[in-house]
């Protein structure tokens, strides 16, 4: 029997990316011994959280959670309270609350809002981990507009070698578009009978995974924030580049090899005269 | 979990199933159940469900051609042992289908309404031509319907690509309707790729038309080529419009989500931004020198 978390995720991998939170509810119900495995694997829409001490605005995903409670980067608190909840070392914590005032930086420069947050975790080896979050939604100021979702979830794994640090990056974007279309003719026809009516929607959504594993020098503890800054800018651009090609020029080419908009009878006419006209100049 | 849960999970997830990857759906279901005896006769009902909603397309026994899998082909009364049967309008056959293997059997002659047959004949005939100008791999079916003068037509069409991991699904179906002078129908769209990651697009579309009377009163032949310009016309631009609302999402809605360089439009520099950081904690820090 292949492996159950291998079909899991493949099955993940074909069910509607817009249905995925119901689905991994669903799999976690029939198989509640590998939940811990699932959530840790599938990428979800991340959610939005308000810390109640500062009352500013954070992600929340599996990473910062601890039982039903999710930890801000802000505060470094949990909600609900936990009285004994994982929180990293001081020296960690340290660089963590740079990362998210440097990451917060890099939310304003290429999203121009949304919300970003840095959670970062000691590892067993001595080495540590963190995972660099970043969301912007997109309401339509008509209904005529597309709505639209950016999450982006780049974990990475990093250990120090001497005066290099090797890093492990895991990035996931997932993007959602969606928009909703009406229109009806009421102009009445010379003979008066004939009118159209028109409604529907379109929904282009999912995710894209990507990893990389590159050495960078360190100097100091703020290196591993300027060293995955660079990785995390990197591996964003080339995925946008990515997640542009796929959503608007792969699956456009799919719809037209479904139906083609020009006559194919036409076009298969024209090239068997074009080889009849070849063959009577040839004679 | 109860077995009747775990067998209303898996038909869920069947019926999500992308273009072309029921099977592959199936098998993951298979593994994640691991009651073959249980699953087995939970899930042909999802699966009858999923052929008939998505146009499944079937080989006509003793001809060249397919025909769809759709609540309008089923025949209206099941044969006595309770087993249902499909017709294929266009042999004029009826037969048995497996959900399962997607295979026809048991093909009998079926006796087409001679009032119906003329117009019905003429729609199909009108179709045929119009798949062969704008389908790559299309098949349609038009049938007629217990109300007189009332015709289906369905069109679908498939591309699957596991090889380059994609895969799309084009389906249409419009109710002609002579007595109302209408044509109203739906046009949906599936599209899935999954090179690391899982992309799909679904789009809705519905039209209602209302048919000049010039077409109505006209021979069958006629009416049926007018009817199919018809829906050639709208199906076209259907797919105009889609190419306009990629525009706008990509133009509009993906730049605005996320710019693909900042304003200064160059990269960030991580020592500045850093600096300035830690330039700010430090004055920070400074002004809270005050023993507490």
């Amino acid at each position: 029997m292949a492996d159950l978390v291998d079909s899991m995720l493949d099955l993940m991998r074909r069910l509607p990316p817009t249905r995925t939170e119901e689905n991994v509810a669903a799999l976690i119900r029939i198989c509640p011994d590998y939940a811990d495995d699932l959530l840790g694997s599938v990428d979800q829409p991340l959610q939005l959280k308000t810390d109640r001490a500062t009352g500013k605005e954070y992600l929340a995903c599996d990473y910062n959670r601890d039982g039903e409670s999710y930890r801000s980067p802000w505060s470094n608190e949990y909600d609900p309270p936990l009285e004994d909840g994982t929180v990293p070392t001081p020296k960690l914590r340290k660089l963590e609350i740079s990362a998210n005032d440097a990451f917060d930086t890099y939310r304003e420069m290429y999203y121009e809002g949304g919300v970003s947050s840095v959670y970062l975790w000691d590892l067993d080896d001595g080495g540590f981990a963190g995972v660099v979050l970043l969301k912007k939604t997109m309401t339509p100021s008509a209904p005529s507009e597309p709505s639209g979702s950016w999450d982006s979830i780049h974990v990475f794994e990093t250990a120090e070698r001497g005066r290099q640090a090797h890093y492990k990056l895991t990035s996931t974007i997932m993007l959602q578009l969606v928009m909703k279309k009406a229109s009806e003719d009421d102009d009445q026809k010379a003979d008066g009978r004939e009118s159209w009516k028109r409604d529907g929607e379109i929904t282009l959504g999912g995710s894209m995974t990507r990893q990389t594993e590159q050495d960078w020098p360190i100097h100091d503890s703020s290196s591993h924030i300027t060293n995955t800054g660079k990785m995390i800018e990197e591996m964003e651009i080339k995925m946008r580049n990515l997640l542009q090609e796929v959503y608007f020029g792969k699956t456009r080419d799919i719809i037209y090899d479904l139906r083609s908009l020009d006559d194919l009878e036409k076009t298969r006419r024209q090239r068997e005269l074009q080889k009849e006209l070849v063959g009577f100049i040839k004679r | 979990m109860e077995p009747t849960e775990r067998i209303q999970a898996a038909c869920d997830f069947l019926l999500q199933s992308p273009p072309g990857e029921i099977n592959d759906v199936l098998n993951d279901v298979r593994n994640i159940i691991s009651d073959d005896n249980l699953l087995q006769e939970g899930v042909v009902p999802a699966l009858r469900k999923y052929n008939l909603a998505q146009f499944i397309t079937v080989d006509v026994p003793e001809t060249n051609h397919q025909s769809i899998i759709s609540e309008a082909a089923r025949l209206p009364s099941d044969s006595e042992d309770g087993q249902e049967r499909w017709i294929d309008p266009r042999s004029k056959t009826s037969f048995a289908f497996d959900h399962i293997t997607l295979e026809a059997s048991d093909p009998q002659p079926y006796e087409s309404n001679e009032d119906s047959e003329p117009f019905r004949a003429a729609l199909e005939k009108a179709s045929l031509n119009y798949l062969l100008a704008h389908f790559h791999d299309g098949v349609s079916s038009v049938f007629s319907q217990a109300t007189p003068n009332q015709f289906i037509l369905q069109i679908v069409a498939n591309k699957y690509n596991p090889t380059n991991f994609w895969s799309g699904r084009w389906r249409s179906e419009y109710i002609v309707d002579l007595n109302e002078h209408t044509v109203k129908g739906s046009m949906l769209v599936n599209v899935h790729y999954y090179e690391q990651g899982n992309v799909q697009l679904s789009t809705t579309h519905s039209i209602s038309l209302t048919l000049p009377p010039a077409i109505v009163t006209t021979s069958p032949e006629s009416s049926g080529t007018k009817i199919l310009a018809l829906i050639e016309a709208e199906e076209g631009k259907y797919q105009t419009s889609l190419n306009d609302t990629y525009h706008e999402m990509s133009e509009k809605t993906f730049k605005s989500l996320r710019r693909a360089l900042p304003m200064t439009r160059s990269k960030l520099d991580w020592e500045k931004v850093l600096g300035y950081k830690l330039g700010a904690e430090l004055s920070s820090t400074k002004g809270g020198f005050t023993p507490s």
